[in-house]
């Protein structure tokens, strides 16, 4: 049907526009959407719609055969999909399951690993994957194996194999940036000269951008994922913070050059620079909204620091988003732009709340500590944040709603600020 | 004796620096053993003495090399030289200005070191001073990181509406990143609501 509505659609197309490559364009997407209806037969049923609060957990068996590397991945790829709260887990041996895994592993020097998805109530195979890399990739097959599980259930791409970096406070004036899995394991060091307390991934993944003090000088720099190299995009006196990155490439951030901290854009290619606000009080933490034609950012232009939404084009004035409280700080978007989740001060500890982009919808997600630094997963279902409820500050993930709030990084690291990457390939 | 000289000067730039309590203990010690150790190459009985009370106890060295070394331990650990230097001079001078939360305006309580930093700036010209303005840890960290610009910045202008250059003042912000303590009460967060000042040459 979707196919059919599709082709149709592009139809009609090329008899209105008669453009040669909006015709070529048409005919790729519905070659590709044959193609994938081909390959996957499963996806006319939705096991799970994550977008229904109220749906049901789908009791899922896991097996494991062969060697005992299924049983390392089964153990990697059950913490992921445990951690959506989306499925139940059936012991081997015990009725009830729907849906079973199967993880074969065989005997190798390699790592080669055959998953199997079945419907036992339609005794239907959803699933039939073969998967072969180095025993140390152990761990990327296996977040490799939740997402196609994840994907078969829901219908949507799974964020198993994404990356969060963060900020690792080493020593009083020396911060950190490492990188690690969505679960928190594998923590990997990325740039460990200076202070560095802000940072944003490219759009692409594959590069972050950072702020860094450095001989008394804060510049910006970018760290190619690619190359390991780093390179400074933005260098001047005062502070410079920068914020996030447009899908353009644009880089948002603040810098005290002129005297007060005012909200930029760069163009990092071109190197061209647009200033968007002039005020005479603190503006910082300007975030780029998913599309790039908005830009949240804090500014204490209303006396204490508040969250405003302006256009990224600088045209129009500023838009106050947050009323509740003096002290709001710390916004990030929400992956479908609707929603932004931030910082506020609330009985003198700091919360992360979420609210619409248009001011209505207000909500509290944390009660317990302090918590600070939010950011969403691509697909907006989790959000990661730091928080020093026991004790020494850590990075911690919950569900975009509130729930299952769970430390990711060890007890003895004091660890903030984390950026959830996009997806990554 | 000289080389011995020059580390004590530059401890004291050090200690001018750095804050620790420990720290500047574990010094007084280290400085009270090199004393020792001079003392016993120049004299037979070391006089010098750890006086509690801030008692000046001195020590007459006689032999080829006549240096006046003498160390005064006060209750709060200062190190003294009976001639000051202004690098000890500025110990007294260079004081923490201190802030409200999210405020970055000079109290009144802070206009007196204000004073005094201004005036030392005028008198030893061949200083200048790195102003680094601090947050406690309450607040969100980007946003502490532009206050505490804000607020070095407003000690910058309070010195140059003294007559200070500000050519002779580097504004730099730390925001919550370099905490002089932990502990989560007011008495701790004050502290580090702070422009703090270097002394560099």
């Amino acid at each position: 049907m979707k196919n059919e509505h599709m082709y149709r659609k592009g139809t009609n197309l090329i008899y209105t526009c008669r453009q040669f490559f909006v015709f070529s364009l048409c005919f790729v997407i519905c070659v590709l959407l044959s193609v994938f209806c081909c390959l996957s037969s499963a996806d006319a049923k939705i096991y799970i719609d994550i977008t229904d609060p109220g749906f049901r957990q789908i009791p899922l068996k896991i097996n494991t055969e062969g060697s005992p590397d299924a049983n390392e991945v089964k153990w990697i790829a059950k913490g992921d999909l445990e951690k959506t709260g989306m499925f139940s887990f059936v012991s081997p041996g015990v009725p009830g399951a729907e849906v079973v895994a199967n993880i074969n592993a065989e005997p190798s020097d390699k790592l080669k690993v055959v998953l199997t998805v079945t419907d036992l109530i339609e005794n239907r195979e959803l699933i039939k994957m073969r998967f072969v890399g180095a025993k140390s990739s152990f761990r990327l097959v296996a977040h490799r194996i939740a997402d196609e599980i994840y994907r078969a259930m829901t219908g949507q791409k799974g964020i198993f194999r994404t990356k969060i970096s963060y900020l690792v406070n080493v020593m009083p004036g020396r911060k950190e940036l490492r990188m690690m899995d969505w679960d928190g394991y594998k923590p990997r060091k990325i740039v460990s000269r200076g202070l560095t307390p802000s940072q944003t991934w490219s759009r692409d993944g594959r590069s972050l951008m950072y702020s860094s003090e450095r001989k008394r000088k804060w510049s910006i720099y970018r760290f190619d994922l690619d190359s390991y190299r780093e390179s400074v995009i933005f260098s001047s006196k005062g502070l410079n913070l920068v914020g996030g990155t447009s899908p353009a490439g644009l880089v948002s951030f603040s810098s005290s050059k002129d005297g007060s901290s005012e909200i930029y854009i760069l163009d990092p290619y071109r190197k061209k620079l647009k200033k968007l606000t002039r005020s005479y009080g603190i503006d910082v933490s300007p975030a780029f909204s998913p599309d790039g034609k908005k830009i949240a950012f804090v500014s204490d232009r209303g006396g204490s620091p508040q969250i405003y939404i302006m256009n990224s084009d600088g045209k129009g004035r500023p838009k106050r988003l947050t009323f509740e409280g003096n002290y709001n700080t710390s916004p990030a978007w929400s992956p479908d732009g609707r929603s932004i989740v931030y910082v506020g001060k609330t009985n003198g500890k700091n919360q992360i709340f979420v609210v619409k982009s248009d001011g209505t919808d207000l909500r509290q997600l944390t009660n317990v500590g302090s918590n600070e630094g939010p950011s969403f997963s691509p697909d907006g279902y989790f959000i990661a944040f730091d928080s020093d409820r026991e004790g020494t500050r850590g990075i911690y993930i919950m569900r975009s709603n509130g729930e299952t709030q769970k430390r990711i990084t060890p007890k003895y690291v004091k660890a903030v600020s984390p950026e959830w990457s996009p997806y990554l390939k | 004796m000289v080389a011995v000289l020059k580390i004590v000067v530059n401890i004291n730039l050090f200690l001018l620096r750095e804050d620790s309590k420990l720290m500047k203990k574990t010094l007084v010690i280290l400085l009270l053993i090199l004393m020792v150790g001079c003392a016993k190459k120049y004299t037979k009985a070391p006089d010098v003495t750890v006086a509690p009370g801030g008692e000046v106890t001195e020590d007459t060295v006689t032999e080829e090399e006549f240096v006046e070394e003498i160390i005064v331990t006060r209750e709060d650990d200062e190190i003294g030289e009976s001639v000051i230097s202004p690098e000890e001079e500025a110990k007294s001078v260079f004081k923490d200005v201190l802030f409200d939360f999210d405020e970055h305006n000079i109290r009144p309580d802070a206009r007196p070191i204000l004073d005094n930093v201004a005036a030392f700036l005028s008198k030893n010209k061949n200083f200048n001073v790195v102003i680094e303005g601090h947050c406690d840890e309450r607040g969100t960290n980007e946003y502490n990181l532009a206050l505490g610009e804000k607020r070095s910045k407003s000690a910058q202008s309070y010195l140059s509406s003294l007559g200070v250059q500000p050519s002779r003042m580097m504004v730099l912000t730390y925001g919550e990143e370099k905490s002089l303590c932990t502990e989560q009460d007011e008495a701790c967060w004050q502290r580090n609501r702070r422009a703090h000042f270097v002394l560099v040459k």
